[in-house]
């Protein structure tokens, strides 16, 4: 039995290791001196400190950030809105249709949607003037588009798990619907809308070919420059700034995973 | 014994003047091709403890449900204390009710949980918090008032449940299968205490059990369902003493069911014959013509050991016993009568266990009186 144990360990390192040597590795070389990437010369932080000099990759940064968050929000207003419609309103004419069309996007190759959403905002632009050119506002829908689908999982399965008679009683109590929904439903599905805002928050960050598609000239999110600086040769600017964000990633896996777990006793005590 | 006009107070169904409280007037309630409910009416009165008795699947919860206002009825009109709420919604209705979860909201400490209601009708926050800690104080859970119901019992749980839906001074509290969620023990005492609490506060309770012995201790008056249909409705001893249907028999306790068919009448005296080649006089408060298929059903207490059995005898059955159930203070024998059929009497354990007159094998003849059962025909 110990040794089988001992095996099972054995496994669990090498899975382990496999996923995670590269991000280690990407971290440790981020500390690198020397300016050749795959050479260890020494200890050295200055290629954080040269990041924080970095115009360009800053400005790139605070744009991601800043799509990323409004993309967040739409997502989780848009997908609570489509888990209440599929797990509340019954069978109701077309659910199956939704449905399939909700989780499209999670399935939808994103070379597709990028190409499409390209189209869409073209046309509207010569149609109805609006959105007018390409940056900020057009990448922020089309993240929207997808992270919508992914809020939707997240807060469906919250509000399924969910006993129905809780809001059975507070409307019992006399609080009418919207009342039943705000002070009942809302503070019970909170966690999984903060794990779903955490979600959408980080696939918005990472997405490159989407926004590749739908980016005009000024609107470069960051991974956008990291990669097109990583075809001219790397820098060991970028290994930096991958550390930060594999930090600010990982932190905010973290921190959604706790707080589901830690609405889970809570709800098996109903 | 009372007077007339005292027991009409104490059984209001009796009176033929009294108003209903709550009036169910022909309700029907169809999920999709599916009679939860099928047309059924029932009047409750005021300060009854009134019980919806059937197995689940019945449709008892549903009528619960319908005059709490969390379903609305496909057909037929629901009154309470003369106004129709049919058409009115759960959050305007002077109805609470308590769940069979409870349903406690686990964001929310026990005083936050009972202050709700109130809440919801925009009592001043003086006037609240003393309701709040007069129903604490009503249910003896003062002391939790700052906790979590993760943080309770089972039998705290119930209690703040039921303080929550006392809060708002209801006309009528709904309760679904109120002591469901507590063991054997706890419930025997919730029982006794929740009948006191009704008495005490005088409000007219209607709750949903499958439970027959809960139902017997609790009610004022019983309803039994069956596949959405109330087939009889009456106080628990008319319900034990005199079902009115088979099933109704069969559900409440224990029963034997002779098939027979009517031989002899005269007045409410009816003589049997029954399938097991018997003959049984019975009186009958229905009484049925001769010829008319009938069972008879006699509980296993009311029948007694026979010292004197005949051959044709009146009332009269033999057997081997083939089974003991040794309950303590009572054992149930079962006795095989005929290939077809095993007949249950129950007798009293006045003797230790070792001493007991009867065993397995043994042949008895047991007899009963013709009034200790009923005749029924569906």
């Amino acid at each position: 039995m110990n040794r089988s144990r001992w095996k099972l360990y054995l496994f669990l390192a090498v899975g382990l290791a496999f996923l995670y040597i590269p991000v280690l590795l990407l971290v440790i070389y981020s500390f690198n001196e020397s300016r050749l990437v795959t050479v260890w010369s020494g200890f050295s932080t200055k290629w954080y400190g040269e990041l924080l000099h970095n115009r360009q990759l800053l400005d790139a940064a605070w744009l991601s950030v800043r799509i990323a968050a409004t993309n967040a929000t739409f997502a989780v207003i848009l997908g609570t809105l489509a888990a209440n419609a599929l797990v509340r309103h019954g069978n109701f004419r077309g659910r199956t249709g939704f449905q399939l069309l909700l989780a499209a996007p999670l399935v939808m190759p994103e070379v597709i949607t990028g190409l499409s959403l390209l189209l869409l905002f073209v046309t509207m632009e010569h149609t109805v003037g609006w959105p007018a050119g390409r940056g900020f506002t057009t990448i922020t829908i089309a993240h929207i588009t997808f992270s919508t689908a992914f809020v939707a999982v997240v807060v469906r399965s919250r509000l399924s798990q969910m006993d129905r008679s809780l809001e059975e009683a507070a409307m019992d109590l006399g609080a009418r619907p919207l009342r039943v929904y705000m002070s009942i439903t809302l503070p019970l599905i909170a966690p999984a809308l903060l794990s779903g805002w955490l979600l959408a928050f980080t696939l918005s960050l990472d997405d490159l070919v989407i926004s590749s598609f739908v980016a005009g000239p000024g609107s470069t999110t960051l991974p956008m420059v990291v990669y097109s600086s990583v075809r001219m040769g790397v820098s060991p600017q970028i290994n930096a700034l991958a550390s930060i964000v594999v930090l600010i990633v990982s932190v905010a896996v973290l921190v959604a995973g706790l707080l589901s777990m830690r609405q889970q006793p809570a709800a098996k005590a109903n | 014994m009372a007077n007339p006009a005292e027991r009409r107070k104490l059984e209001p169904w009796q009176d033929p003047k009294a108003a209903p409280y709550v009036r169910i007037d022909h309700v029907t309630k169809k999920f999709g091709d599916v009679y939860a409910v099928d047309d059924v009416s029932l009047d409750i009165f005021q300060g009854e403890f009134f019980s919806l008795l059937g197995s689940s699947g019945c449709g008892k919860s549903t009528l619960l449900r319908m005059l709490a206002g969390l379903e609305r009825p496909s057909a037929g009109r629901i009154y309470i204390d003369g106004a129709d709420v049919t058409d009115i919604p759960a959050y305007s209705r002077p109805v609470n009710m308590m769940f069979q979860s409870y349903a406690l909201f686990p964001h929310m400490t026990v005083e936050q949980n009972v202050e709700f209601g109130l809440k919801q009708d925009r009592m001043p926050r003086k006037e609240r918090a003393e309701r709040v800690g007069e129903m604490l104080a009503l249910l003896q859970i003062s002391e939790l008032r700052r906790r979590k119901p993760d943080q309770l019992s089972g039998g705290q749980r119930q209690r703040v449940a039921l303080a929550r839906t006392l809060a708002k001074h209801p006309k009528l509290l709904l309760l679904d299968e109120p002591l469901g969620a507590l063991d054997k023990r706890l419930r025997e005492s919730a029982q006794f205490e929740l009948v006191n609490l009704q008495e005490r506060i005088g409000i007219t309770f209607v709750t949903v059990t499958h439970d027959q012995e809960e139902a017997m201790t609790m009610s004022t008056r019983i309803a039994v369902m069956n596949a959405g249909q109330i087939l009889q409705v009456d106080t628990p001893t008319a319900i034990y003493e005199y079902p009115e249907y088979r099933f109704v028999a069969d559900f409440i306790g224990l029963v034997n069911l002779f098939d027979g068919r009517v031989v002899e009448t005269q007045d409410d005296q009816v003589l049997i014959e029954s399938s097991l080649g018997r003959r049984m006089h019975m009186r009958d408060l229905h009484p049925h013509a001769i010829g008319t298929p009938v069972t008879v059903a006699i509980r296993p207490e009311k029948l007694q050991i026979c010292a004197t059995y005949q051959e044709n005898g009146i009332n009269q059955v033999k057997g081997v016993v083939e089974d003991i159930a040794y309950l303590g203070d009572v054992s149930i024998y079962r006795v095989r009568v005929s290939p077809e059929m095993l007949v249950e009497m129950t007798l009293t354990n006045v003797h230790p266990r070792t001493e007991q007159a009867l065993t397995w094998g043994q042949e008895v003849a047991m007899e009963w009186s013709p009034t200790s059962g009923v005749v029924l025909t569906e």
